[in-house]
């Protein structure tokens, strides 16, 4: 640790007097960036507080460092803190004023020791399970065909990296890879940071793989905390666990989507689904080709039994309607043979009836010539009489008309209106009346009527 | 369907229908026939994507967002 240089140590005068206050915190600017990760074994006296506890950590040649922890510190230890628990504590050192004592300020606590370890597992994941992170129902679905996936483990590891990616097969995939160490204190906040990293920037992934290799159950700590758990559970892409050697169950294994004994597996179970696409493929094309073919041979033989169906029916169609026609043909010929027989009597019958009528027009022509004849003779004689009759009446008229009356020296005498006088009676005094002679004629006023 | 937008499991899970769907015994040679062009042309696509099937590997830097990738 360059704590001179952190602090700048060089600079400081030997003759500087200090206040107390000045020179703790003097020492604690130099203290607490001084991070670091110590085991020893818990001491007997533990002074638990409601928001904290302070306890002593010893080792074995009865060395003291006097150790605060706040509540959430301790509960991440997942079972109570005891007298003589081996632990290992990351943290760093400060002087507190009000007492004067060095106090490591732990940020996390952990266990050592296999048997420990295994109980602090079993207690965690009861509480974990009761409260559902590892429940079926609640895991998320690795899609089948993942292509992009992310991958969080350790450049250096042994070999998970390598394992994982030699055993990915070919099938287009894009790996994201996230450098994580996966062992030791800062390697639970590498791994969470991870996943919050994909989960944030890469979010439409198909899946994230943790993985490493296998190791004791000390080193796999990080992987049996309640804060990867929830990590795991929070994710919103399916995470695939790959961690360990395949007894090693860890509790991010069970709170994961999906769990890999190995990297060599996880790889496995990313890459079967594509390898039997790839062989199903195939088989789903030959499927598709002889379900096709055999349906278009159906369609064949079925169109072949209709066609000889067809021409079976035809054929006798045909057949009943020839017999239907050769009987029409010889009913037609039987009815045509009755009309001629009956056309001919009628023919016969019809030549008799002509010669009859014959007979009877002549006759009725020669009446008809006598009756004209006849007609002829009436009329010359009719038209004479009439003549005679006619020049008799037309001597008769001419002696008595007015204007022969009128040359013999008579008149006729009208009024004004031309209405001839017949009785003077008629007439008044002083009345015009008109009287005509044979050439002109005379208006005169009457004096007296007798 | 656009090969940018080609979805590998979308297509499979289409084909797998297809083929379902193949099975049942009275089935109209029209549909028959379209469902088969349709089966057909995936199973190329899937058979393309899976040809040209080489992995990429990218190490993430932190604060660096492949947004592009998408």
């Amino acid at each position: 640790m360059q704590v001179r240089e952190i602090v700048n140590i060089k600079n400081i005068s030997p003759e500087k007097i200090f206040t107390v206050s000045e020179f703790l915190e003097f020492l604690n600017n130099i203290l607490t960036p001084c991070q670091a990760t110590i085991k020893g074994e818990v001491g007997e006296r533990i002074d638990s507080y409601p928001g904290y506890t302070f306890f002593n950590l010893l080792d074995k040649k009865k060395s003291i460092l006097k150790c605060f922890a706040f509540k959430e510190v301790i509960s991440g230890l997942g079972i109570p803190l005891e007298p003589g628990m081996e632990i290992k504590v990351t943290g760093y050192p400060e002087i507190r004023k009000n007492r004067g004592e060095l106090k490591f300020q732990i940020q996390r606590i952990e266990l050592i020791g296999e048997g420990v370890l295994k109980k602090q597992y079993e207690i965690l994941k009861k509480r974990l399970e009761a409260a559902g992170y590892f429940a079926p129902e609640r895991k998320k679905p690795i899609p089948e065909f993942c292509e992009n996936i992310g991958l969080i483990t350790s450049e250096y590891g042994k070999g998970a990296k390598k394992d994982f990616l030699t055993h990915l097969g070919n099938f287009g995939f894009k790996v994201f890879f996230y450098d994580v160490r996966v062992e030791g204190s800062f390697s639970l906040y590498e791994i969470i940071e991870a996943i919050h990293w994909f989960n944030t920037n890469l979010p439409y992934i198909d899946v994230l793989v943790l993985t490493r290799g296998g190791g004791d159950w000390e080193s796999l700590s990080p992987f049996n905390s309640e804060e990867i758990v929830k990590t795991i559970f929070a994710s919103k892409i399916p995470i695939i666990t790959g961690i360990g050697h395949e007894n090693d169950q860890t509790l991010a294994d069970l709170a994961a989507d999906f769990r890999a004994s190995t990297p060599t597996h996880a790889a496995k179970v990313l890459t079967d689904s594509w390898k039997l696409a790839s062989i199903n493929l195939n088989e789903f094309e030959k499927n598709l080709n002889s379900s096709i073919n055999r349906r278009f041979k159906i369609i064949k033989e079925k169109i072949a039994f209709f066609e000889r169906n067809l021409t079976c029916i035809l054929k006798k169609e045909i057949l009943s309607k020839q017999k239907r026609l050769d009987d029409l043909i010889r009913n037609l010929n039987r009815g045509f043979q009755t009309y001629f027989k009956e056309f001919e009597i009628l023919e016969k019958e019809f030549k008799k009836n002509l010669f009859k009528i014959k007979v009877l027009i002549r006759n009725e022509k020669a009446e008809i010539i006598r009756l004209l004849e006849t007609l002829v003779k009436h009329k010359n004689r009719w038209e004479r009489k009439v003549e005679k009759l006619l020049r008799q009446q037309e001597e008769k008229l001419s002696l008595s008309s007015p204007s022969l009356r009128l040359k013999q020296g008579y008149t006729i005498t009208s009024d004004e209106f031309g209405k001839i006088i017949k009785d003077p009676r008629e007439l008044k005094i002083s009345q015009i009346i008109k009287t005509r002679f044979y050439k002109g004629q005379v208006f005169s006023r009457i004096k007296k009527i007798k | 369907m656009d090969e940018k937008k080609f979805n590998f499991t979308k297509a499979y899970q289409e084909i797998e229908k297809i083929n379902e769907w193949f099975e049942k015994e009275d089935i109209d040679l029209d549909e028959a026939l379209e469902k088969y062009e349709r089966g057909m042309e995936l199973i190329n696509k899937c058979k393309e994507r899976l040809k040209k099937a080489e992995n990429k590997f990218e190490q993430i830097k932190k604060k660096y967002i492949p947004k592009d990738e998408f």
